[in-house]
Formats: C-alpha cells, structure tokens, sequence
C-alpha cells in the first residue's frame, strides 16, 4: 500500500501585520508545516506502520518548499520520502490550483490508495483543497476524520459528524481529512530531524506536473482592513469591583442582552 | 555497564542561532567540520523580536559580501546623544561621512538577520536543527560529550553554548554561576512601523542612512539605565535599558517606564502615526569584563552573550559584534584543538587566546570599568538638568544683560544637585573607564 | 440572466446561500432525502434537482455525479455550505469547472465575463476584492431552513461512487461545543494566570448561562482548553448576543474571531489593552477581583 500525506508550508497569519489599506505583511511570519498537517502525518505513520506502506509526503507552493528547512521539517513528522512541487507560479495558490496540482502529483507518485491532510491550512484555512483533490481524482473524499485502520482497498473510517461518529467502508481511493484532534502528533525529536535530513526529496516544478485543465486566473480588486463595528468602549474603572460589577450588570441589563 | 567511547554523531554541536552560534557554525563547516547547528525556534530568528545596531566590519570578515547580502536595514551615518528632562533636551549631533565610507554600523531586525546567517549555514554544510529545546548537556568523566533533547541524545568532540545571556548550557557545565542583578539590565523594546519616506524626513537620513539614538536622563524615570532609538528601513526599533538591580528596589513596572519613554514630548512625535508592530522584553547582560569568566571547559566553549560579551559603554550597547568576533575566536580554537585531537580545556584554550588577541577581547578590557561607572545615580537623574539650564541660560533672551557663559554654568551648578567634586570625580571616572 | 448552482448535502438549512444568489437564476442540486429536496424546494430556488434517494452510501460518494452536471450546466457561480459534506460537493465541482474557490465571502456579483467578489482572507485579518476570469465556487455558513417559495422537483438518475459505503452510525460520545450557535459566552486569555483559576470564569459563565471559551494560548500552548472553545482567526468564529473577554489583550488574531458579537466587554487590568477598542464596556482592572464581583452582582 502507498500512502501519501499532504502537507502546507505555510506562513501563521497569527504572526502576520496588516497595513492600514488592508495588505497583510508576512514579512515576520516565518513559515512551517501547517499546523494541522502533523495530524494527517501521524496518522498516516501509524497506518503505514500497522499495515508496511510507503508513506510519501507531498506538497505544491512556492520555492521555499523545497528548502532544507521545509524539507527537514516535513520529513521528520516520519515521511519515507517526499515529493514537492516548488516553482514561483505557486507561491500563495489558491484551493483550487493548490489541489488540481497536488492531483498530478499523487499521479506522479503512482499507485497512491490513500491521501490523507490536516483539517485546513493555517494561512487560508479555507478546508477545500481535500475535497477539490479528490474531485480531480475521480475520488470520494470525507472530512472530520479521526481513525483509520484495514489496508490497500479495504479501509475502515470513521469520521465525526454533529450527530456523532459514523464508520465507514472504503474499498476503492480515497482522500481523508484529518479531523484537529484525531492523534496527538509527535515532536520530532533530534534523531526524526537527522534522518530526515538523509531521506529522499524529489523536486518537481510546475512544468513537470501540470493539471489538464487550466485553474481560472484570480486578480485581487482592492484590499481593506476588516470593517470594525462600532463599539461604545464606555470605560469602567475596576478599582472598586463591586461598584464595577453593578455598574456593568446595570448597563447590560439595559441594553437587553441578560 | 561499560562505558565504550561512542563515535561522535558530528564533530561540533553548536546550540543557539544566533550570531555568535551561526558564525562559529558557518567558520567550523567552512573548515570542513560536520557540524549540527541546534535552535529552539522554529527557525533561526524567530524568537528574536528585536533588532539592534551592528558595528559591521566584523562581520564583514566572515562574509565578505555582508553589506550587499545580508538583509540590512540603514547604514548608520548619523549619532546622537539626547540628555532628557520633563520639558526639556539636550543633544550631542554627531554626523561624520567617514562613518558611512567605509561603513561602520548598520541597523539589523534579528528575525531577518539570524534567518539570512542560518541560510548561509546550510549552504556551508551545517545541518540546521531547528524547533528542538535542549535539556541537558551530557558529561562522561567531567568532559562535556553531547546534549539531550527529551529522548535522544546527540554526541560531538566539542559543544558549544551559543544559547543566549540566560545561558543555561554554561550554568550547567559549571561555567557561569548565578548572575547578580547589578550584571543584568532588562530590555524592552518596540518595533514602529512608518513609511521609510518618513523616516528619511523626521531624522534627515536619505537613502539607506540611518540614525541612532542614545538617550539619558528622564527616559527611564531615574532607573538606572537609557533609551535608544534608532531607524530601521521602515519602522523604528524604540527601548530601554534597565539596570535590574535599581528597577527591582525602585518598584516601578518596565512597562511604566517604557510608557514614559514613548509618550516623552521629546521622543512622541518621532513615532506619532507609528504602529506598533513589535513588543517584547527580555535580559541584556551588561557586566563588562566582569561577566566575562571561564568560556571554555572540557569539550565545551561558551560564546556571545552566553559567554557574558556584551558592553554598554554609556553611548553605544554592543553585543553583535562581540558575538561575531567571539564566534570567529571560537571556531579558530575549535579547529585548532579538533586538528591536535585534544578537545579538553586545555586543547581548546586557543578560543581565549584569540579572544583575547581580537579587538573584542581588547574593546572589552578598555571598558572593564563602564558599569560601575553606568552605576552612578547622577548620571540618570542630574546631569540631564544641569547642561539644560546651562543651555537656558545662555539661550533664554530674557531682556537682560547676558552672563558670561562660564557664570551661567556656576549658577546652574549652584541651584543643581550635582557637586563640582561629583562632577570631577565623574569625569575621572568615565575618562578612566571609557 | 447568469446562473448560480446550489449544492446540497443532505442539509436544507440555505437561507444564507439564497440570499447571496439573489438577481440569478438559482438551480439546487440536492444530494439527500427526498425530504430534504421538498424543504430545499421551498427555500426560494427557481429549480431543484434530486438525485434521488441515497441508500447507504454517504453523500460524498455522489460528489462525482454533482460535478458531471454542474459540468454540464456551466453556471457563472456554484454556491455551497462549509459543512464537510456540503464542502465535498464543492470541491468536486470546482475541480471540473476549472473554477478557483472561496470562503468567508461577503458578496458575489457577476460581471461581464467572470465573477466578482468581496471576502476576508487568512482568518478574517483582513479583506479582498477579487476578480475571477471565469466561474467561481464560493464556499459560506449555509444559514437556516426559509420557506415560502415552491420549486420544481426534477428527479435524475444518479449513481453513487461505489467503493464507499456506511457500515455504523453511533451516536455523540463527548459533546462538542457549538460556540456558533452560542448566546453568550465567556472567554478567558492568557491574564488568568494558573488553570485552577478558570473556576473564576466557568463561575462566572455558569451564573449568565454562558459557554465559555479562549484565546489561542489557553487552548493550543497550555491545553487548558479543547481546540473547539478557542475563538481567533484558526479557531472558532462567534456571533453571541454577549461576548465576555476575561484577560484578553486583544491582538487581531483574536477579536476577529468575536467581531459577529452583539455586545462585546472586556475586563483587563491594562487600561490601553487593543481590546478595549473593540469593546462596549471596558471594565479596567483586576480580573481576580472583578470578576467574583461580577459573579457575585448576578448570583
């Protein structure tokens, strides 16, 4: 069985500035794996583990994915190898780029009979790219997913639902979304780091995997800083907090929302 | 159980990205040594919120191509020397085109500059490991031979602690005891975004020249210490210095000084319509030559701020290029030491001599007596006040006949605190230790 | 006219996505019981599609069968839910349309040749204008069950990716909170300073009937909290009638999570906290002390 995990680097927006014209500046943001990617990847390791797979990482962005920094980081979240996609075209690629050519690349890979990604990527955080993937697969996909076990053709899920957990039979490909909190994923430790730095990375650009059908070209009109309400900001001193609390109590109670 | 010599994984564990470990780093791969290059960030420069002004030359020594490549802000051109009071200033303007050609300092936002050094690591053939903490430093007979990070141990001829002013790698090694707090002053500092137009119009820069700021005197609310200011490319790195002794039995939160600082008549409208971007605290050594001790042991060498090099020479803070220059003396004593494969103290004790020998080791010799003389309380609270009402005076047109300049200066030093024996005493001691 | 494309898995609750397709003509394809159809038939489309009763294969299995005619029909916009299923559908039809896809959208207008519309990029910390050259899939909170409107109901033929069957449903082991559809909640940021003092919060969330939750720090660096009780830009986003922040400073990343609130008070003993600028009531001080009175005020 070969199993391939998706994976982001991406830039936190939790450390991103906004400009007064609403541009956001990723200057200080440093990337990593996204921060629900290790899920997946601890996932798939247990899987590949239990079951003798290959476990393959797989990520599209721009050049910085290829970096021995991204490469070391991804590979110690316990991939056997990855493949990656670095070229300038896709740096900040929306869903749909990112999963059509992540699509080619898990062709490129051959024989996948499981993708597996974090619930959605720490930058856009749209939750698209498993499903718009699956799509340019031909492939089921399910999200909220927090345990897998069976093998090649024969894979037992279950997922969450609001309802509760539903279990399910996958006898063909499929692409699974990790659910946040399906394992704990590990801390690569010093050694997960140095024989990631031995293991194979392949580097592929755009040229090499291309989607068949071209992804509709987005051009951005105008930007803004999110519209703020407006608020009272009616201050009340706390150095006396009984006399705070009945005034806060007293304002709440005539504005109608206790 | 039989302790059997176990093959080193690298020959050089180096822990801490930042300049003084990068550049000890970067020389040992150059050399060809394998070296492991440890950072608890998630990448190098991403614990570091700061920036600071770097004296360069040093630098330049290690990468020819710095000032082209390295991710520079602003070539400092322009100095100045800012004595504070409530309501009002006084300044020393020091502009010197030999200050620029060649250059001298520039500014640096260390989360740019630690990445850029950790790049051109790896392409020297280190192998960067960030996101891991170190635990423990692993000794077999009173010789240091690897860490411990959670399960896994690493093991290497020679470590070294490049681990930052807290240096707990040289506590446990028995290097370093417990600092007092008169070695440690605390930093906080802000990054201000403003457009680079602005910048270049409040302080009269042009290009990438840049302008730094020492300030003493009603900055920090008569806590031992002084503000700085100085512009990066498009925003401005803004702080004090505190001495940690004086902040802890004056009871005043940093917070309240820095509020003071910023909000200053003096210093507000180089910042106004800034956002602030950046916030962060955290402790500066300032000991001088005194912090300086034991910086090798057996298999292990301590360098930069983990090894207590840092100065404040009352008008410039300096640190970076102490950490170069002792990066520089550390990887020659590494290598020397690696090449005679004797790794003990005594093997490594090249690292002082070279120490020693570079203009750090002399720099911090020249200065050993700056913080004692940093120490003295009239520095902060009287002397800012004392030159503003000589300076009134021989300003203030108040319709009568003006004094002789040197009568002004009496009679503001008759209604000044400040002695004419402090004053001789002061400047002794600052021409001596200075 | 342009045209707009509704996908529905197995959920009729689209009031939200009607509303931003007003102006187009609205075809909902629905994936689901026949129930569902007839309640997606009154929300206020112009036509319904059904694919018929599903049997035991999940929704998602008929992703494929929904792309082929969305492929067919070449709407100018395909709207759907962000729930899991709904999103599948989604990712199916932008995958064979070509079409790039979008969340957090505000409005959606078609123009001459594309599709243009307003959203909030990377969790809300700012906002984006986009032209699309071509189709646009756009992705939002699907809303609430509307009626008084009565499309057709056209039943096709559809057949369902064999390989994925359901073998068990089993019902909700741990509640997990809803902090959406909360009315009020309390939330606690990093001026609590040990874990033993959220009974101060959770006392004080217990005496309003409110749920509580966290910033960032709380629940992904010191785990006091589930990721599903923290509120900020990758965590939840919330619309309560009250938004209670107990010591939280307020950095962007957090409040944008909470911008949906009717009423917002801050407590924090930081009198320029970025909070208050966002917040109805500042109550500045001592949270240890404010908030047992506050407790004790409504008790």
């Amino acid at each position: 069985m070969k199993i391939a995990v998706a994976y982001k680097w991406a830039p936190n927006p939790q450390d991103a500035a906004v400009g007064a014209d609403g541009t956001v500046d990723w200057g200080r943001a440093k990337a990593s794996v996204s921060e629900y990617d290790p899920v997946a990847a601890e996932l798939g390791r247990r899987l590949a583990d239990a079951t003798g797979a290959e476990l393959v990482g797989i990520s599209v962005g721009g050049p910085d994915v290829a970096s021995p920094m991204a490469r070391k980081s991804a590979l110690s979240r316990g991939f056997d190898r990855a493949v990656v996609v670095a070229d300038p075209a896709l740096e900040g690629a929306g869903p749909t780029l990112t999963a059509t050519v992540l699509a080619e690349v898990v062709k490129h890979v051959g024989d996948v009979d499981l993708v597996l990604t974090g619930d959605s990527s720490q930058d856009v955080g749209a939750q698209l790219v498993p499903a718009i993937l699956a799509g340019a697969l031909g492939w089921p996909a399910l999200a909220n997913v927090t345990a897998i076990s069976g093998g090649a053709g024969d894979l037992v899920v279950e997922r969450l639902q609001d309802s509760g957990s539903q279990v399910l039979h996958a006898s063909g490909p499929v692409v699974l979304a990790a659910a946040t909190d399906a394992v704990v994923p590990r801390v690569p430790g010093m050694k997960d780091i140095l024989a990631a730095g031995k293991r194979p990375v392949e580097v592929l650009s755009l040229a090499d995997v291309t989607p068949a059908a071209p992804v509709a070209a987005t051009a951005v009109v105008a930007t803004a800083r999110p519209a703020l309400a407006a608020r009272k900001q009616h201050v009340i001193d706390g150095s006396d907090p009984v006399a705070a609390a009945a005034e806060l109590v007293a304002a709440l109670r005539a504005d109608n929302v206790l | 159980m039989t302790t059997e010599a176990v093959e080193p994984d690298f020959d050089v564990i180096v822990v801490g990205a930042g300049v003084a470990g990068c550049v000890t780093a970067y020389r040992l791969a150059e050399a060809g040594r394998s070296v492991v290059l440890i950072e608890r960030g998630e990448a190098p420069g991403s614990k570091n919120l700061s920036g600071g002004v770097l004296y360069s030359r040093v630098m330049e020594e290690v990468f020819p191509d710095f000032l082209t490549q390295a991710p520079v802000e602003r070539r400092i051109t322009r100095n100045y020397v800012q004595f504070l009071n409530g309501t009002s200033s006084v300044g020393i303007d020091y502009q010197d085109s030999r200050l620029s050609d060649p250059v001298n300092a520039v500014t640096v936002l260390r989360a740019r500059l630690d990445a850029w050094l950790g790049e051109r690591c790896e392409e020297a053939g280190v192998f960067l490991m960030p996101g891991v903490r170190v635990d423990e430093v692993l000794t077999e007979d009173g010789k240091v031979v690897g860490v411990r990070a959670g399960d896994d141990e690493l093991r290497a001829h020679v470590v070294v602690a490049a681990d930052g002013v807290n240096s707990f790698l040289a506590r446990a090694a028995g290097l370093r005891p417990q600092e007092p707090t008169n070695h440690l002053a605390l930093g906080v500092k802000a990054v201000v975004s403003l457009p680079a137009a602005t910048i270049e119009e409040r302080f009269h820069c042009a290009g990438d020249e840049g302008v730094a700021y020492a300030v003493v005197g009603d900055c920090t609310l008569g806590i031992g210490g002084g503000g700085f200011l100085y512009t990066n490319r498009d925003s401005i790195s803004v702080g004090v210095v505190l001495r940690l002794d004086d902040l802890v039995a004056k009871g005043v939160p940093s917070s309240e000084v820095f509020e003071h600082f910023l909000t200053h008549p003096f210093v507000a409208p180089l910042l106004a319509g800034g956002e602030v971007s950046e916030y962060a605290s955290h402790l500066v050594a300032e000991g001088g030559l005194d912090m300086v001790r034991e910086i090798t042991t057996d298999g292990m060498v301590v360098v930069g701020d983990a090894a207590g090099l840092t100065l404040n020479t009352g008008l410039t803070v300096r640190g970076m290029d102490l950490a170069t220059a002792s990066g520089i003396a550390a990887a020659t004593g590494i290598e020397a030491a690696l090449a005679a494969g004797d790794t003990s103290k005594a093997g490594l004790a090249g690292y002082r001599t070279a120490l020693t020998a570079s203009f750090a080791g002399q720099d911090m010799q020249t200065y050993a007596k700056a913080p004692a003389f940093l120490e003295r309380e009239r520095m902060y609270e009287q002397y800012g006040s004392l030159l503003a009402d000589i300076m009134y005076g021989a300003f203030n047109h108040d319709l009568r006949p003006r004094r002789h300049l040197r009568d002004v200066a009496k009679r503001a030093f008759k209604r000044s605190p400040v002695r004419l024996r402090d004053l001789f005493s002061d400047g002794l001691a600052g021409v001596r230790a200075l | 006219m342009s045209s707009t494309y509704i996908l529905v898995a197995g959920d009729a609750r689209i009031d939200a996505l009607v509303e931003l397709a007003q102006g187009t003509s609205t075809t909902a394809v629905v994936v689901g019981t026949r129930s569902v159809a007839e309640a997606v038939a009154a929300s206020g489309v112009d036509a319904v599609t059904w694919l018929g009763e599903p049997g035991d294969a999940p929704v998602e299995a008929y992703s494929s069968t929904v792309a082929t005619l969305v492929a067919a029909a070449q709407p100018d916009v395909v709207l759907a839910s962000s729930r899991p299923a709904d999103r599948v559908l989604a990712g199916a039809a932008a995958a064979v349309l070509g079409a790039p896809a979008f969340t957090q959208v505000s409005a959606v207008t078609v123009v001459a040749d594309g599709v243009e519309l307003t959203r909030s990029v990377f969790g809300g910390i700012a906002q984006e204008t986009d032209r699309v050259s071509g189709p646009a899939v756009v992705v939002v909170d699907g809303g609430a069950v509307t009626t008084g409107g009565s499309a057709a109901i056209a039943e096709v033929t559809a057949s369902a990716i064999p390989t994925l069957t359901v073998t068990e449903n089993r019902p909700a082991e741990r509640a997990v909170v809803d902090l959406g559809r909360a009315q009020r909640i309390v939330s606690a940021g990093r001026g609590v300073k040990a874990k033993d003092d959220l009974g101060l919060v959770e006392s004080l969330a217990a005496a309003i009937g409110a749920e509580t939750a966290c910033s960032r720090p709380l629940a992904e660096g010191l785990g006091w909290y589930t990721h599903d009780r923290y509120v900020g830009v990758t965590g939840q986003q919330v619309s309560p009638e009250l938004y209670l922040a107990v010591g939280i400073s307020g950095q962007l990343q957090h409040t944008v999570g909470a911008r949906g609130a009717r009423t917002v008070v801050a407590i924090n003993s930081d009198k320029d906290a970025p909070f208050f600028a966002e917040a109805d009531y500042c109550v500045v001080g001592d949270l240890y002390q404010v908030v047992p009175a506050l407790t004790a005020a409504l008790s």
